[in-house]
C-alpha cells in the first residue's frame, strides 16, 4: 500500500531524513519508534504533505500513485490521514462544521452526495461515543480549550469519520493518562481493517501493549536502523536504545523533532 | 505656503426646495458657513490616509435626481423606508402608524415640527472632526425624522434603504434623525446600495438622541459599488441608563469613510460598537470612531475587525476620551486585523485620553495573516484550499457576524462575503 524509497527531507536546509525505506501492506500495523530528534515526526509530516519540509530525494507512493505530486488535501482525499501530535486549536470554526466540511470534501471526491447537517450530526454523535467524547465538544471551536486527552480523542474521531487507507498516528499516546490511553487505543483498534494500514509513531512502547503492531522499526538519525516484530518493542523497553548504538536524547527537549 | 484647497463653489448651489421653510433656512445657513471650508488633506490628521481618495470633482456637485421607482428591486419584509438618491420614496416604503412612534420624511413636516427639528439637528457630531457632515447639512434634500414617545417600542427592525443610481455623475445627502424618548426602543437598519456606473458620492449623516433608559440598535450595511465614494457620519448622544448598540458591516470601494461618535452623557449609559470591514482590489475603507465618557459609571465596548485582500487598504482609528468627572468608567476597545496578501495595508490607531483616575480602560490591536499551521491542519483533512481559507477568515469575524441582531442583514452580508471569498481564495 505505502512504499517509501530512499526518502530524504530537510527543513531550512538541514537534512532530517537521510534515506528512509519502508514498505507497508494493507491490513498491517507498523510502529516506528526512536528517540526524540530522530525524525519520527518529520516523517509523519512529510507523508501528510507539510510544505515546511522539503523532500530532496526519494519516492513515496500510495497504491502505486506518486504522493509527492499531490497537495496535502489531495493526499488526504486519496486516503492519507495524520493524527497530529499537537492538534491545532481553531477558535471560531466549530468542530462540527470542520468535521462535516472534511467528510463532505471526501464524499465529493468519491462522487458521493454530501451529507446534510442532520445526517451528519447523527453520525458524528455516534462516533463521538466510540471515543468517549461528549457530543458537546462538537459545538465548540476546533480543539478550542480541549484537554490533551480530548484533543487526541478528537483526532481519532476524525480518523473514524474519514475512514482513511493509511492512518498515521504521531505520538498519539503522549500526554494521555491510562484511561484516555485505553479509549484512544480502542478507537485505533476499531480502525484496523483488511484494506487499511496503520503507522504508529511513538517514543514509548506502552501504546503497543494496547495496539499490537505487526512490525516495529527503529528510527535514529534520520534512518531506519533496525526492523523487527513486536518483540523488538519489548526489547527496546527493557534495554533502551543504547544497544543499537543510538543515543536517547529524551532528556534534552530542545532536540524534539 | 500653498493655501489648503477649499470646497468648490459648485457644491454650494441652492436646492432643498421641497423642504419646509425652517429646514431650508438651516440648510442655507450651513451652506454660507461652508464657503471657503478647507478640504481635508494629507496633513489633516483624521484624513491622513484617506484624503487622496476623496475626489470632490465638480461633476459630483450636482444633486442626483430622485426618480423613484427605477433602479432597485427590494423584497424586504417588515418595516422599510426607501431613499433614492437622498430623497424618500413613499410608494416604495412601508411602515406602521403606531401609537407613540412617528416616522416622517422631512418634506412632510409642518413648520412647527420642522422648526423643532432644525433646533435639534447638528447637535451630536463634532463637526470640526467630521468635515463632510457639514456638507451634508448644507445639501440634504430630504430626510427621515423618527420620534419615539416615552416607552414606545417598535416591534420590528426598521429598514432604511439608501439606494443611489449612478446613471450620471452627482451626489446624494441622506439624513436621518432619531429621537428616542425615555425607555423607548428601536432597531434601525441602514442599508447602502447602488446601481449604475458613473462616479457618484454619498454623504450621509445619521443622528441618534437617546433619553434616559432608551435602547437603540443601529445596523449599518455598506455595499455600494465601485463607482461610489461613501462618506458617512453617525452621531449619538446618550442620557442616563440608555443603551446604544451599533453593528457596522462594510465592503470596500474607491472611498469608504465612516465616523461614529458616541457621547455617554448620563450615568449608567452603555454602548457597544461592533464593526467588520472587508476590502479587496484597490479599495479603501476608513473607520474613525470616538467614544466620549462624559458622565461617570458608563460602559463602552468596541470590537472592530478589518480584512484586507489584494492591494486594498483599511484604516481604524479608535478614540476613547474619558472626561475628568467620568469616574468608574469602563471602556474596552479591541481591533484585530487580517492581511490576506502582502500588497494589502492596514493602519490601526487607538487614541486614549483619560482624565479621570478611577477607571478601567483596556485596548488592544493586532495585525496578522492567516495561520499556516491551522491551514495545514484543515487541508490535511481533505478540505480544499479555498474552503479552508474561507473557514479561517470567517472564524476571524464570525463572532461579530453572529451578533448582528437582524437575520436579513446577516444573510445579505454572508452572500457578499461569499463573493469576496470566491474572488480572493483559489484552489491550489
Amino acid at each position: 500500500m505505502l512504499s517509501i524509497k530512499n526518502l530524504h527531507a530537510s527543513v531550512e536546509g538541514e537534512e532530517i531524513l537521510k534515506g528512509i525505506n519502508l514498505e507497508i501492506k494493507a491490513g498491517e500495523v507498523h510502529a516506528i519508534m526512536g528517540p526524540n530528534g530522530s525524525g519520527k515526526s518529520t516523517l509523519s509530516q512529510v507523508l501528510a504533505g507539510n510544505e515546511t519540509f522539503e523532500v530532496t530525494q526519494g519516492e513515496i507512493s500510495l497504491n502505486g500513485e506518486n504522493l509527492l505530486d499531490l497537495e496535502t488535501e489531495e493526499r488526504a482525499r486519496e486516503g492519507i490521514f495524520l493524527a497530529f501530535q499537537y492538534p491545532v486549536e481553531i477558535p471560531g470554526v466549530s468542530n462540527l462544521q470542520f468535521l462535516r466540511t472534511a467528510v463532505n470534501a471526501m464524499r465529493t471526491h468519491r462522487g458521493e452526495p454530501e451529507m446534510n447537517a442532520a445526517e451528519f450530526m447523527k453520525l458524528a454523535k455516534e462516533v463521538s461515543k466510540q471515543v468517549d467524547l461528549d457530543p458537546a465538544f462538537l459545538k465548540r471551536g476546533v480543539n478550542e480549550g480541549f484537554s490533551g486527552g480530548e484533543k487526541k480523542r478528537n483526532e481519532i474521531l476524525q480518523a473514524l469519520l474519514l475512514q482513511p487507507k493509511l492512518a498515521i498516528l504521531d505520538e498519539t499516546d503522549s500526554g494521555l493518562d491510562i484511561d484516555a490511553l485505553q479509549v484512544v487505543s480502542k478507537g485505533v483498534n476499531a480502525l484496523r481493517a483488511e484494506d487499511r494500514a496503520i503507522l504508529m509513531v511513538t517514543h514509548y512502547q506502552r501504546l503497543l501493549n494496547h495496539i499490537v503492531p505487526d512490525h516495529v522499526h527503529v528510527l535514529a538519525g534520520g534512518r531506519i536502523v533496525k526492523s523487527g516484530g513486536r518483540e523488538l518493542a519489548l526489547e527496546l523497553e527493557e534495554r533502551g536504545y543504547g544497544w543499537l548504538g543510538v543515543k536517547d536524547e529524551e532528556a534534552t527537549p530542545s532536540a524534539a523533532s | 505656503m500653498k493655501p489648503a484647497p477649499t470646497i468648490s463653489s459648485a457644491f454650494l448651489e441652492p436646492g432643498g426646495h421641497s423642504l419646509p421653510e425652517p429646514l431650508l433656512e438651516l440648510r442655507k445657513q450651513r451652506g454660507t458657513a461652508l464657503v471657503d471650508m478647507p478640504l481635508p488633506t494629507r496633513k489633516t490628521e483624521n484624513w491622513k490616509y484617506s484624503s487622496r481618495h476623496l475626489k470632490l470633482t465638480d461633476e459630483l456637485a450636482t444633486t442626483l435626481p430622485a426618480t423613484g421607482k427605477d433602479g432597485y428591486s427590494l423584497s424586504i419584509p417588515g418595516y422599510r423606508v426607501v431613499f433614492h438618491n437622498g430623497v424618500m420614496i413613499p410608494e416604495a416604503s412601508d411602515f406602521p402608524d403606531l401609537d407613540g412612534i412617528r416616522i416622517q420624511r422631512f418634506a412632510d413636516l409642518d413648520d412647527d415640527e420642522a422648526a423643532a427639528l432644525a433646533e435639534r439637528l447638528d447637535n451630536t457630531l463634532d463637526t470640526r472632526a467630521v468635515q463632510m457632515a457639514r456638507l451634508n447639512s448644507a445639501r440634504f434634500e430630504d430626510g427621515l425624522y423618527i420620534q419615539l414617545d416615552k416607552e414606545a417600542v417598535l416591534d420590528q427592525p426598521l429598514f432604511i434603504v439608501h439606494e443611489v443610481t449612478g446613471t450620471a455623475s452627482g451626489s446624494a445627502y441622506p439624513r436621518i434623525y432619531v429621537d428616542a424618548a425615555r425607555h423607548s426602543q428601536i432597531t434601525v437598519v441602514e442599508e447602502y446600495l447602488s446601481s449604475g456606473e458613473e462616479p457618484v458620492m454619498v454623504d450621509t449623516v445619521t443622528e441618534f438622541v437617546l433619553a434616559d433608559g432608551a435602547q437603540v440598535t443601529n445596523v449599518r450595511l455598506v455595499m455600494e459599488g465601485e463607482n461610489v465614494q461613501h462618506v458617512g457620519a453617525t452621531g449619538v448622544r446618550q442620557a442616563a441608563n440608555s443603551r446604544f448598540e451599533s453593528h457596522c458591516v462594510g465592503f470596500g470601494g474607491p472611498l469608504r469613510r465612516h465616523d461614529l461618535q458616541v457621547r455617554l452623557e448620563g450615568e449608567g449609559g452603555e454602548c457597544k460598537l461592533n464593526g467588520v470591514v472587508v476590502t479587496q482590489g484597490k479599495q479603501h475603507y476608513d473607520n474613525h470612531t470616538s467614544i466620549e465618557h462624559v458622565a461617570a459609571h458608563c460602559d463602552s465596548e468596541e470590537t472592530y475587525r478589518n480584512i484586507a485582500a489584494d492591494e486594498s487598504h483599511a484604516v481604524f482609528n479608535g478614540r476613547i476620551h474619558i472626561h475628568e468627572d467620568a469616574q468608574k468608567s469602563n471602556a474596552n476597545m479591541n481591533n484585530k486585523n487580517l492581511l490576506l496578501s502582502t500588497g494589502a495595508e492596514i493602519d490601526t490607531k487607538p487614541e486614549l485620553e483619560i482624565y479621570a483616575d478611577d477607571v478601567k480602560c483596556a485596548h488592544g490591536a493586532t495585525i496578522g495573516q492567516l495561520d499556516r499551521v491551522s491551514l495545514f491542519y484543515l487541508v490535511s483533512r481533505g478540505i480544499g484550499r479555498r474552503e479552508a481559507n474561507t473557514l479561517l477568515t470567517m472564524a476571524f469575524i464570525n463572532e461579530l457576524v453572529e451578533q448582528i441582531p437582524v437575520q436579513a442583514v446577516k444573510d445579505a452580508a454572508q452572500l457578499r462575503l461569499n463573493e469576496f471569498f470566491d474572488q480572493t481564495f483559489q484552489e491550489a
